[in-house]
């Protein structure tokens, strides 16, 4: 009976009690740092501390719902082909906005790290930071970062993204509500592809479009760019 | 008596079948996360054999070879649950409280400058090469 937290299933369940909780939450509150995913790890982390539970003993539990993750990111696909008839007529823009706005953040994370001279760690946990956690996951199992420091940022760059992302934007004079999708897609993911369908149902296609472009873009460069800067 | 008991059958038979449907998609999309990592194992290449199905699946779909009614039940049920799925890695942000304490200035800057570059960046290429119609 006391060993119960050994278990795998002790992880699972509290990771869908945590979720639940966080996900009702936010339908009642429309606060954005009342993320579920925020919530919810936020929730976890305090409940393993406070009972004195090994992240080791709940990563049993969890590294099944993770296993889930492979089969999500070809899920991506799916949604890919879905949204793609959506945007068809504009697909070369559409590309090279991507890809240039994918490559920028690459290099100027890098530059950022490098200039502010912080550990090789650091910056092969965060290369992949504006693409969608289980992909930017993948890539740093490639560079060798630590996978939850990413999670950390990319979740962090998510909410950023989707809390001033679009006050920015138009800040800076951008007015075309599908370019604010695909620039919130390009840098803020899944995240903020969650506040570019609130802009419209247009901007959301190309904002999920360009979270799947990136996805791929980063994870055939960030590897190579890393080696580069890390000699 | 016997009009209940054929309602409850019919509805019985339409779970049932819903749930073939999904099962039948999911064992689709893990033959594409088995066919990328498959090519992975095979080919060095340095992508991950998920994002490999990710393409693969695409090119089924775009080539007709599989149809979107086949897989959609499931990649629907992932994508409404893809953050559960990573709310564990996030969690073990615990191991690291002191490496987070030490660089969050980093962190903070390299995150909050990128982002709002990429956006930019992004938005603005878009914005002027984009046709309306």
């Amino acid at each position: 009976m006391t060993e119960l937290y050994k278990l795998p299933v002790f992880g699972i369940v509290i990771t869908l009690i945590a979720f639940f909780s966080a996900r009702t939450l936010r339908t009642k509150i429309k606060f954005v740092l009342f993320n579920p995913v925020l919530v919810a790890i936020a929730l976890i982390i305090l409940f393993l501390v406070v009972m004195d539970i090994s992240f080791d003993d709940y990563n049993k539990g969890g590294k099944v719902l993770s296993f889930f993750l492979g089969p999500s990111i070809v899920a991506l696909g799916v949604l890919f082909f879905e949204k793609y008839q959506l945007i068809k007529h504009n697909i070369y823009p559409f590309l090279l906005a991507v890809c240039c706005g994918g490559i920028i953040s690459i290099f100027s994370v890098s530059l950022i790290t490098v200039v502010m001279n912080a550990p090789d760690v650091i910056i092969k946990s965060i290369v992949p930071l504006s693409v969608t956690t289980p992909i930017a996951i993948e890539i740093t199992k490639i560079t060798q970062g630590i996978p939850s420091i990413t999670a950390g940022v990319v979740i962090a760059v998510g909410i950023f993204g989707n809390a001033f992302g679009p006050g920015f934007l138009k800040l800076v004079g951008i007015k075309s509500e599908t370019a604010m999708g695909t620039a919130l897609g390009t840098a803020a993911h899944g995240i903020g592809t969650a506040r570019a369908l609130e802009v419209g149902h247009l901007s959301g296609a190309y904002s999920g479009l360009a979270m799947c472009v990136n996805g791929i873009l980063t994870t055939l460069i960030a590897p190579y760019v890393v080696i580069w800067i890390l000699g | 008596m016997t009009i209940k008991s054929f309602k409850v059958n019919f509805k019985n038979k339409r779970v049932l079948h819903t749930g073939i449907k999904l099962l039948k998609a999911f064992l689709i999309l893990f033959l594409f996360l088995g066919l990328g990592e498959l090519i992975k194992y095979f080919i060095e290449i340095p992508i991950p054999g998920n994002i490999l199905g990710m393409v693969l699946i695409f090119i089924a779909l775009k080539l007709k070879l599989i149809k979107l009614e086949w897989v959609k039940p499931a990649s629907d049920t992932l994508l409404n649950y893809l953050v559960l799925f990573f709310i564990p890695f996030g969690v073990g942000l615990m191991s690291y409280f002191d490496f987070i304490n030490l660089y969050w200035v980093i962190l903070c800057v390299a995150a909050g400058l990128s982002t709002l570059i990429t956006l930019y960046v992004t938005a603005l290429i878009q914005q002027k090469l984009e046709k309306h119609d």
